[in-house]
């Protein structure tokens, strides 16, 4: 196995977590290093970066008025 | 600790539409989830001591949502999957699948990328089936990771479970959507970029997967979306 090959399994394992924003620092500035110097890697967050995005896309922030003016009603019997 | 009564009302409100998102994502009833996010909120005020910072709410209402829901279900008679650490051991193939190792092709990086190309064809509604089809132990990380932004700690909070399971959990839940969103591509056409497969058992053709990438069309409209 190359040197190459163990960098990319790391940032494969972690690449989620990168993604997700819940890397350290130290891992964080690794995994960046790694993402300038691999291609297939940078393509690979990029895609998984893409899809979360697009899953985010889904959320609905407004609540249907009859839920609200429910939730309104039921924080005004407490 | 718990907070005042006004603060507790601004941020209820503040979180009724994520609430009812979630709720929905859960129940896949509209009806059910109102029940479930006013039931929630009742639960949260008679609970409210058990609250330990202003900052923590968004966790712990929605830990008390899940619940709630759970405790539904088992009021209902239905069984809720509830899974161990040992029983996610078992769905190690599922976090080995992704998109982007099927369609990805090194050689062909300057002249196309076909799994983004995938990515552009996807539709909202290709995403709410593949989200209602998973499991509900998957589509509830998923759902409040990435459409709800909530970071490994307070999905862990609100789940009850470690932040480690989060991670893991998180990573299975991912690589069967990738493989329920790439299953409904193959029945509506979508890829023929489906491999001229790695397994060898998904009936594909030899040509080139960024090719059929680029002709990406639903069958049954027979125009590209």
């Amino acid at each position: 196995m190359t040197k190459r090959e163990i960098e990319c399994e790391q940032a494969l394992r972690q690449i989620f977590e990168y993604i997700d924003h819940e890397l350290d620092d130290t891992e964080r500035a690794a995994m960046e290093h790694h993402l300038h110097t691999c291609h297939s890697c940078y393509s690979r967050a990029q895609f998984e970066r893409r899809l979360k995005a697009k899953l985010g896309e889904l959320k609905s922030d407004d609540a249907d008025p009859t839920v609200r003016g429910r939730i309104k009603g039921l924080l005004d019997s407490f | 600790m718990g907070i005042s009564r006004k603060a507790f009302e601004e941020q209820v409100l503040a979180l009724v539409g994520s609430l009812n998102g979630v709720a929905r994502r859960l129940t896949a009833n509209p009806a059910d989830a109102e029940d479930l996010v006013a039931e929630t909120v009742a639960r949260a005020w008679r609970a409210l001591d058990s609250l330990k910072s202003e900052a923590a709410f968004r966790a712990w209402i929605f830990s008390i949502l899940h619940n709630t829901f759970v405790s539904e279900l088992r009021r209902a008679g239905a069984r809720p999957r509830l899974v161990s650490v040992e029983c996610d051991e078992a769905e190690e193939e599922e976090v080995q699948f992704s998109i982007f190792e099927q369609m990805h092709q090194p050689f062909l990086l300057w002249f196309s990328n076909p799994e983004q190309a995938f990515l552009d064809k996807l539709l909202r509604e290709d995403l709410d089936r593949a989200l209602a089809s998973l499991p509900e132990h998957h589509r509830v990380v998923v759902v409040l990771s990435d459409l709800e932004e909530l970071s490994y700690g307070e999905i862990a909070e609100a789940l009850g479970i470690p932040v480690g399971t989060v991670r893991s959990r998180l990573a299975r839940a991912r690589g069967a959507l990738q493989k329920i969103l790439w299953r409904q591509a193959r029945e509506y056409g979508l890829n023929a970029a489906a491999p001229a497969s790695r397994q060898g058992d998904e009936g594909g053709t030899d040509a080139p997967r960024e090719a059929a990438a680029g002709a990406i069309v639903r069958k049954e409209k027979g125009s590209v979306r």
